[in-house]
């Protein structure tokens, strides 16, 4: 069947894709700082995961800046008369500004030493972290025509892709701390089944959707995605650290660190198949 | 009786406001491509992208066969996904005329817009033309808004030979675009997400108006097509 169709570019390229997983990594590494105030094993991780968290928020930003075609009009995000509250955009913008605010009161807490002070603002400082992957997993929810992303999953699905990776990274700032590192991959193991059931049903509800998502599921097995999505991001970036983890290796520190590598590896391959993947189809439209 | 309004932004039966709707007859149109011509020259609208556009299926085997155009553009929905979704409300709707519209100097390019609208009808200028100094921002159709509002035509509806694009006020029950609505079987596209288009087909076959099983097993011809719009389109190129 001869057709003629002009062809469309994709809406969100990869960009999206590394800003959801330095974003999402800073928001749990901010947890895992925060918990040294409530876990006497994560005291050793308050001063860098935090560092590394803030490093990550500066860099998620200024990807997030870079991505836009008009740069010098981020500050538009940040101007209360223009805010659309409508978008999860506006969301992300005043969170961001929030969760920088709360992290440099919370390092100059850390700083001066106050306990009391930096416990509260740990939990405040969490709460807002735990809104960063809410919200981006809201910015592909709202979309109502596409496959996979207009799922209500998304969001549950970025805040346990989120825990993910900061367990994962903090376990490598963990020094081989015995306890420590206990606690991070019951963490790791627990995201990392929850990730996979709703994988799994995502994908399930996508092969039974209509065409476009049939069409969709197409591209995220069989197609293009295919290899990024099912083979680096579920088997290997999922399921392989859920047996590692699972199995008496699991337990040890190599173990814990083989199995982190290949959840940081199936993070942001998932990442990318979930933003890119649900886009193809409707560069055909 | 007043009509259901969904959404506080929808125009439907609002009294005293102008809701301008297109009706395009699918029966008259021969794909001649002067509406896309038109827009072109209206608006300077760069290589590579549309406003408007008229893509064709070659449906049927030798010898019942049949070309079917679908011309497309802005659906100018009552409800639209990318007002929703842009985050500094450069993309808006008019109450009056329901227009869809873009304010070029706030927008920041986030894409948002491109994401959300489900007719992809949104497209990102380059960052330099020749013409034109409005340049890397969303564009899209306006219904030809400064003309309409001048008591003139779009430029498509204006130029096109079978006129088979007509152009009205729903809102108005004597003009001809309610007139067809309300007595011939039209469609809108993809109903089913609830945007509530402003353009209604008359003679669209629903078969023809979705995603082909092409778009997965795609032709050569289109593959290398595909390649070369890739190569040229690099969203961070443009």
């Amino acid at each position: 069947m001869a057709e003629y169709v002009p062809f469309f570019t994709i809406a969100w390229p990869s960009t999206y894709a590394y800003y959801f997983f330095v974003i999402g990594l800073s928001a749990a590494l901010f947890f895992v700082s925060g918990l040294s105030y409530f876990r006497e094993e994560f005291k050793s991780l308050r001063s860098s995961s935090f560092m590394l968290s803030f490093a990550l928020l500066v860099i998620g930003s200024l990807l997030l800046v870079v991505d836009l075609s008009q740069p010098g009009r981020f500050l538009n995000m940040i101007n209360p008369g223009y805010w659309n509250m409508d978008s999860p955009l506006v969301w992300g913008a005043i969170l961001l500004v929030v969760f920088g605010a709360v992290s440099v009161v919370y390092f100059l807490t850390m700083q001066k030493g106050d306990e009391a002070l930096g416990k509260k603002l740990a939990v405040i400082g969490s709460l807002v972290a735990l809104g960063l992957p809410i919200y981006t997993g809201f910015d592909l929810s709202v979309h109502q025509h596409r496959p996979v992303w207009n799922s209500s999953l998304m969001s549950v699905l970025a805040v346990s892709l989120s825990l993910i990776s900061g367990a994962a990274v903090a376990s490598f700032l963990a020094k081989g701390e015995a306890k420590l590192l206990g606690s991070l991959r019951n963490i790791m193991l627990a995201s990392a089944g929850a990730t996979a059931v709703m994988l799994l049903a995502l994908m399930v509800t996508t092969a039974y959707g209509g065409s476009a998502s049939e069409l969709t599921y197409m591209f995220m097995t069989s197609g293009s995605m295919g290899t990024l999505f099912v083979w680096l991001g579920v088997v290997l970036g999922t399921l392989v650290p859920l047996v590692v983890l699972a199995a008496p290796f699991g337990k040890q520190a190599s173990g814990i660190m083989l199995a982190s590598v290949l959840l940081l590896v199936g993070g942001m391959a998932l990442r990318y198949a979930i933003l890119v993947g649900p886009q193809i189809v409707h560069t055909y439209y | 009786m007043s009509e259901l309004r969904i959404s506080s932004v929808e125009t439907r039966g609002v009294p005293g406001k102008k809701r301008y709707a297109m009706v395009i007859d699918l029966r008259r149109c021969i794909g001649c491509m002067a509406c896309q011509t038109a827009c072109k020259a209206e608006y300077d609208v760069p290589l590579g992208v549309f406003r408007t556009w008229v893509p064709y299926k070659v449906t049927g085997k030798y010898p019942n066969v049949r070309k079917m155009f679908l011309p497309r553009l802005c659906n100018h929905c009552d409800d639209p996904p990318c007002v929703r979704a842009c985050p500094v409300q450069a993309t808006y709707k008019m109450e009056d005329g329901g227009f869809v519209l873009q304010r070029y100097d706030r927008c920041i390019g986030c894409k948002a817009c491109m994401a959300s609208c489900p007719y992809n009808a949104r497209f990102m200028l380059p960052k330099n033309r020749t013409y034109t100094d409005i340049t890397h921002v969303v564009d899209k159709c306006t219904f030809c808004h400064h003309r309409v509002t001048q008591n003139m035509s779009p430029a498509c509806v204006q130029t096109c030979v079978g006129r088979s694009r007509i152009f009205g006020d729903l809102n108005d029950p004597n003009s001809e675009v309610s007139y067809l609505v309300g007595t011939q079987a039209t469609q809108v596209l993809r109903p089913e997400e609830g945007t509530k288009p402003h353009v209604f087909y008359i003679g669209a076959d629903r078969n023809h108006t979705e995603y082909g099983r092409s778009v997965y097993g795609t032709l050569d011809t289109l593959k290398e097509d595909r390649e070369a719009f890739d190569r040229n389109h690099n969203l961070h190129n443009i």
